[in-house]
Parts: structure tokens; sequence; C-alpha cells
């Protein structure tokens, strides 16, 4: 089994699915020569030649745009855009335009289109590029939402993103790039719409996506010296949810805690927090805990930006509340 | 607990002192309280019980710690964290601080003494002022507890709640479910739910089953060796026949006849008389040796302390105290403290030889087996000799193979010739 970093992972799917299929092609600023911002890209041009690797002039609603088009015409374009703060720009394009064509049509044009991006906090980008936007497009229906959290299943959902015949919103966390993972030769797809179950336990149900994944499993290791058995559980798809896995794992519980790195008012975790209230009432056996940014800009200054984020202690803290310790 | 409200009721108005939860020993985070003693309204004596406390360690009475009425029970029953507050003495007619003041803080009207917990129950059709009463009493229980109770009928008034801000979780109420049981198991006959044929009865851990269990996986984690050795017990079994003749009250028995042994041989081999501290061991100048008992709670192990300046009659005496207290659950925390050494005999139940599991932070621990007639060779001829066979379990952090088998070859000259403790 190959080890694969985050960033190796999302190449390795673009490649695989261009090498196999001549209706996929990638798009977005400075892809091609410069191998993308954060390096993703790199050496495509040379395999896949510049109509299919493609450089944009520096507008998202052009990028989106097009990559719009070329969907409804029967390709299906992958399009980048470097940072999910300038999404922005491209707001017309995603919500009015892509979301909504095929259920306008009547189902007679489809709009097979992914848009990676990727951003968070942790290396002092600043306020305009360190957002975690991901809950703005959960909120729009027409779309699917994913964010991937480890390098097999960025490989496996990017791969069923770009074969899904509706938009995909295809979200990457900065600081998961370099990270590594064992994965398997062969290519598997991962289904979008099904959670994935990092770590059994029997006392706390931690829903986190992203980043958090991982400062939830060290949280759990921590709490687990502590004598309370923590399950991880990452939806991967925040639209279509897996809500049967969710509300399962709170049922066996009757603690959840969710935790992501976007700020805590309206984030994706109020929407997991609702679905386990009212499908998990008669199980819960403490407040849903909330896990996230505190409601402020990300600052610049490296002990601000730590101050504002969350990482594995503010989640040991939320487990520990919903045990009523601490 | 509202305790920021409470505390600044208190700072304003003089009211009725709490009684706090104490802790008892070393290492005590919290406490069952299994009943109450005195009622609410009963005056009482400074030094008085109050209640009945179980701890991991033992069940005890906790004494009141001034004198006055008893105004309200905070914790009928149940676990809480040292330093809750469990009730409230005063003046009789004294205001106690309201836990259940609406935000309005329209309570003025409340009597000083409020009435227990009934007002929900009660059949009776005003329906507007039992309403009332029910808002202001309003009980915290998570949707959980509140289905299982419901289950179970259930009455979720009088359960302490152990959750997130004193909220009734699901554990309080299977507590609560439970806790006819224990109460049955201490008049001698264990209730046993009737389990279904074919289904396995789950029986919740007490809090004592709950400290074996970390203490003997604690225990596992240590690395141990054992060694064993036969005592001709000859002797033994003579000194003790005498000693019943002199002393007929404490009828010492071989088990204290080996505690003093074993307490003389600990000062001769007194890196055996040790516990281990992490980053020192520790060796202790008197040898308290700790007696496992089995009770139908299940086992502890009450500490006769100084036993190597006792006489074995003084032993003996010590011995029947705490092995009755703990049959009847009576013993105290420093019953069971300060033990360098632990003695477990299952002689009487025909056990010929048996390995004992650590008792920690203890170096060692002496597994002792029944004396029984075994065939040995004295002077080139087969006898019949009574045999008791020894097997010693030591921390080999804190002691080596060789200073164990010097310690257990000590007390096996000292049961076969009683003399030479001397």
């Amino acid at each position: 089994m190959p080890e694969l970093s985050y960033r190796e992972a999302v190449r390795d799917a673009l490649s695989r699915a261009m090498r196999e299929d001549e209706d996929i092609f990638i798009m977005g600023e400075d892809i091609a020569e410069m191998g993308g911002s954060m390096a993703v890209t790199q050496g495509m041009l040379a395999e896949f030649g510049p109509d299919r690797v493609r450089n944009t002039p520096i507008s998202e609603m052009a990028i989106v745009g097009a990559g719009i088009g070329a969907a409804m015409q029967g390709m299906r374009p992958v399009v980048e855009i470097m940072y999910e703060d300038f999404t922005t720009l491209a707001m017309e394009q995603i919500v009015n335009q892509a979301a909504k064509h095929r259920y306008m049509s009547g189902g007679q044009v489809k709009v097979p289109l992914t848009i990676r991006t990727q951003g968070g906090a942790g290396w002092s980008p600043g306020a305009q590029h360190a957002q975690q936007l991901e809950g703005w497009f959960v909120h729009v229906p027409g779309l699917k939402v994913v964010f991937a959290s480890t390098p097999s299943d960025v490989r496996g959902l990017l791969w069923s993103s770009i074969y899904d015949d509706n938009t995909v919103l295809f979200f990457e966390h900065r600081t998961l790039y370099p990270i590594k993972e064992d994965v398997p030769d062969e290519l598997e797809p991962i289904p979008l719409g099904q959670a994935r179950v990092h770590r059994e336990g029997e006392d706390v149900t931690v829903i986190a996506t992203g980043r958090l994944v991982h400062e939830s499993l060290r949280a759990a290791e921590e709490a687990e010296k502590e004598g309370v058995s923590v399950e991880v559980v990452d939806p991967r798809t925040l639209l279509p949810l897996d809500e049967q896995t969710l509300v399962e794992s709170v049922k066996k519980t009757s603690r959840c805690v969710v935790a992501h790195e976007a700020v805590v008012r309206m984030g994706f975790g109020a929407e997991v927090a609702a679905v386990i209230q009212y499908q998990a009432f008669d199980w819960l056996d403490a407040p849903i805990e909330r896990v996230g940014s505190k409601f402020a800009p990300i600052p610049f200054a490296p002990v601000m930006e730590n101050f504002v984020v969350p990482h594995a202690d503010d989640v040991l803290e939320a487990i520990r509340r919903t045990v009523a310790r601490g | 607990m509202r305790t920021t409200c409470s505390r600044r009721f208190a700072e304003r108005w003089p009211v009725a002192s709490e009684v706090i939860l104490p802790r008892l020993g070393q290492g005590m985070e919290s406490g069952t309280i299994v009943r109450w003693l005195r009622s609410e309204g009963d005056q009482v004596e400074k030094g008085e019980p109050l209640y009945e406390l179980d701890t991991d360690k033992v069940t005890q009475e906790v004494e009141a710690d001034a004198s006055g009425v008893l105004l309200k029970i905070l914790v009928a029953e149940g676990e809480v964290p040292v330093g809750t507050a469990v009730a409230y003495l005063g003046e009789a007619g004294e205001d106690i601080p309201s836990e259940a003041a609406p935000s309005d803080g329209e309570t003025t009207e409340e009597p000083a003494a409020p009435a227990p917990r009934t007002a929900e129950v009660s059949p009776e059709p005003e329906t507007v002022v039992a309403r009332t009463a029910e808002q202001s009493e309003r009980i915290k229980a998570s949707p959980l507890a509140r289905r299982i109770a419901r289950e179970r009928g259930i009455d979720l008034a009088g359960l302490a709640g152990t959750g997130p801000e004193g909220r009734i979780v699901a554990e309080d109420v299977e507590r609560a479910d439970v806790a006819p049981a224990p109460a049955a198991a201490a008049t001698g006959a264990p209730a046993a739910p009737a389990a279904q044929p074919g289904e396995a009865e789950r029986v919740e851990l007490t809090s004592l089953r709950r400290t074996i269990a970390r203490r003997l996986t604690e225990a596992w984690t240590v690395p141990a060796f054992q060694i064993s050795m036969s005592a001709d017990m000859t002797k033994a079994q003579e000194l003790r026949g005498l000693l019943v003749e002199r002393h007929p009250e404490e009828r010492p028995t071989v088990t204290d006849v080996l505690t003093k042994v074993c307490a003389i041989a600990l000062l001769r081999h007194r890196e055996v008389n040790a516990t281990f501290a992490d980053d020192a061991i520790l060796i202790h100048p008197t040898a308290n040796v700790g007696i496992a008992v089995a009770t139908e709670r299940g086992l502890v192990v009450p500490v006769i302390g100084g036993a190597d300046g006792r006489t074995v009659a003084e032993i003996a005496a010590a011995r029947a105290d705490l092995v009755a207290r703990a049959r009847d659950g009576k013993l105290q925390t420093e019953d069971l403290a300060g033990g360098t050494f632990t003695i477990s005999n299952l002689g009487m139940y025909g056990v010929e030889q048996f390995v004992a599991v650590l008792n920690p932070p203890q170096a060692a621990i002496l597994a002792v087996g029944a004396i029984e007639d075994r065939p040995v060779v004295r002077d080139g001829a087969v006898v019949a000799r009574p045999m008791m066979t020894m097997t010693l379990t030591c921390d080999h952090r804190t002691i080596d193979g060789a200073t164990a088998a010097d310690f257990l070859r000590t007390v096996k000259d000292f049961l076969e010739e009683p003399g030479l403790t001397l």
C-alpha cells in the first residue's frame, strides 16, 4: 500500500479520472505551469497538456461560470477556487446558476461540476484567507458539499464528486495537505453521504469535520486516560448528511460534541445538533456541546489566531462538560 | 447546585449553614449517601450521626459538625462529589437559600421549612395551585433520564443529579432503580432480581466492587513474582493450643500466630516491609499487617497496625473486632489505611495453595493454604506432619528474589520453631 499525502491524494484522484475519461479537465488560477498555489496540480500540465489543465484569469465568477457552461455541455470539469474565502466572488454562479439549472430545466440539463477549494487557519493567512465557509453552501438546495479530512477520504470522495451529476463544493483544509496515510493501490470511490467512524467509544460521540477530526482524535486519547470512552465520527459529506450513522452513534453514547473550525454560530454543527436533538431526543443524557472558532475574524498574529480557532483542548473540555467533569 | 446564586444570597443575608460532604480519606473524590439517620425538622446535636455514607472504601456514619435543626436535606441519596452541600442545618424557622427560585424572585411566601416534594403527585383538584408548585420545583433531568424514569415508573423527585449543572442523568435513575437491592443484601438475604430464563442477570457495580476492580487491575500492571515454601506446623499448633488455654476470651487462631510471626520477620527483613512510591521505595518502621476478609459485599483488607509490638492475644482481639465490623460494613477509613504487608488465608476453605494478587503499593502479599497432614521425610523415614504451604507474591520493582526467599525462610523457621522469634 503506497503512502500518500493529502495533497498527493487529491492529485492522484484528479489524474486517474483524467486518464480514464476525456471529458474531465481542470481549470483555475495558476494551476498549470505553477501547479497551483498549494502545489496540488504540480506536474499535471506535463501529463495532460494545456487543453485539459487550464489557467484562468483572476475572476472567480468566470471560473465557475465557464465550468457550469462546460458541464451543461456534457463535460465533467473540476475547477479550483484558490481560497474558499474567494467563493464570495462566485456566489451568483454557484447559488443561482449551478444549484438551480437541473431543477429549473426539469432534469433536462445537468451540471456535473466539481468546485475544489481550500482554506482554514493555522498558518497565519489572515482574516481574508483563513475562513471556513462550508456551512454557507449546506444551506443551498441543489448542491452537494464534501469536506474530507484524510488522504484516503479525499481521494475516494473527490472521485465520487467528479462522477456525481450534481455540482459539488469540495472543501480541502490547508493544514491537512502534508498529512500522510497508507492508501490502497486501487482507488476505492467513497459514496457521497457516508460518514466514517474513526474510533469507537461508549460514553461520548464527537462529530467532527476537517482539521477538527484530528484534534478530536487527540482529545479522545486524552479522555480515554480519564476513563471516558469517546467515539469520533466524521460525516465527510455535509450535504447529503449521513444522519443515520450520527444518530445511531449518539443513541449508543447518549452524549454528543460537535466540532469544526468554522465559527460556532450558524456553523455546520448547528445543523448537526438540531438533527441529533430531534432524532435522538430521548437518548440524550447531556446538552449537545458545540466546539468551533470564537466569533471573530481570524487574526494574523499566530498567538491570537491560536486563541480564536479550536484545538484538541477545546474538544476535551467539551467532552468533560458532557460527562459533568471539570 | 446553583452555587453562584446561593453564594450571592449568602453574602447578603445570614442563612442556615450548609452540611458539606467531607473528604474522609486521601483520594476520596465522591461519596454515596446511603440513607439519612435523621429527618428534616429534627434537632441534632454536634457529634450525632447524621447520615450513612458509602465511599469506595467503607460505609460509615457521618456526624453533625454543629448543633441545630436539620432544615432541609438536599441530597436524599446517591453519589455526590466531595464538597457538595447535602443539607442545611440552622435555627428552627430560619430561612434557607432557595434552590429553585424562579427568575422573577417571587418566592417569599414559601414557608421556612418547605414541604417535601409531594406537590406533583398530589391528587387534589386544585390545579392552579398544583401547577405553580410544579413550576417552582421544575426538576432538571436529561431526556434519557426522563425516558428511563417514565418506563420504569420512577419518580424523579428526590433523586440527586450528578450530570452537568446537577442534572439528573440516566445513571442516577439506574442507581435509584437498583437501590433496594443493597438494602436487602445488608440484611443477609441478597435479593436476586428475577432474571428471565437464559438471560444473564446484570449486577450493577457497587463502589466497593468498582474499587476492587480498579485496584486489582492496577496491581496486574506491576511486575510480580511468586515463591513458595511449606512449613511444618507442629509447634505452631502446639503454641496456638497453649495460647487458647491462656486466653480463652480472645481464642487466638493460627492466622493470629502467623500475623505475629510475619510482623517480626518483616522487621528482620525490613526491605519487605515496604511500599513503592514511584520515585522511591518507602521502608516502614512498624509492621502494619492487612488481613484479607471476605464479606458479602466483597473483599476488604483491614489493617492490624503495629502488629510487631502486640501480643498474639492482642492481635486476636483486634482481628476479631475488624472482621466483625468488616462483615457488618462498619469499617472506618482508618481501619483500612497504612498497611505495609498483607496476609490472605484461604486455608479454611480447603485451598492447598494459591497465588495472591498484590495489594499495591505494598511490596508483598502472603497467600496461605490449609494445614493438612502430608508425608514428609524426617531422619530418613517418611512420616505424616501437619504442613502448610505459603506463597509470597512480590513487587519486583521493590524486592528481588533472594530477599523474598530470605524473608519467607524466616517465616517458615519461626513457624517451625516459634522460640526463634525471641
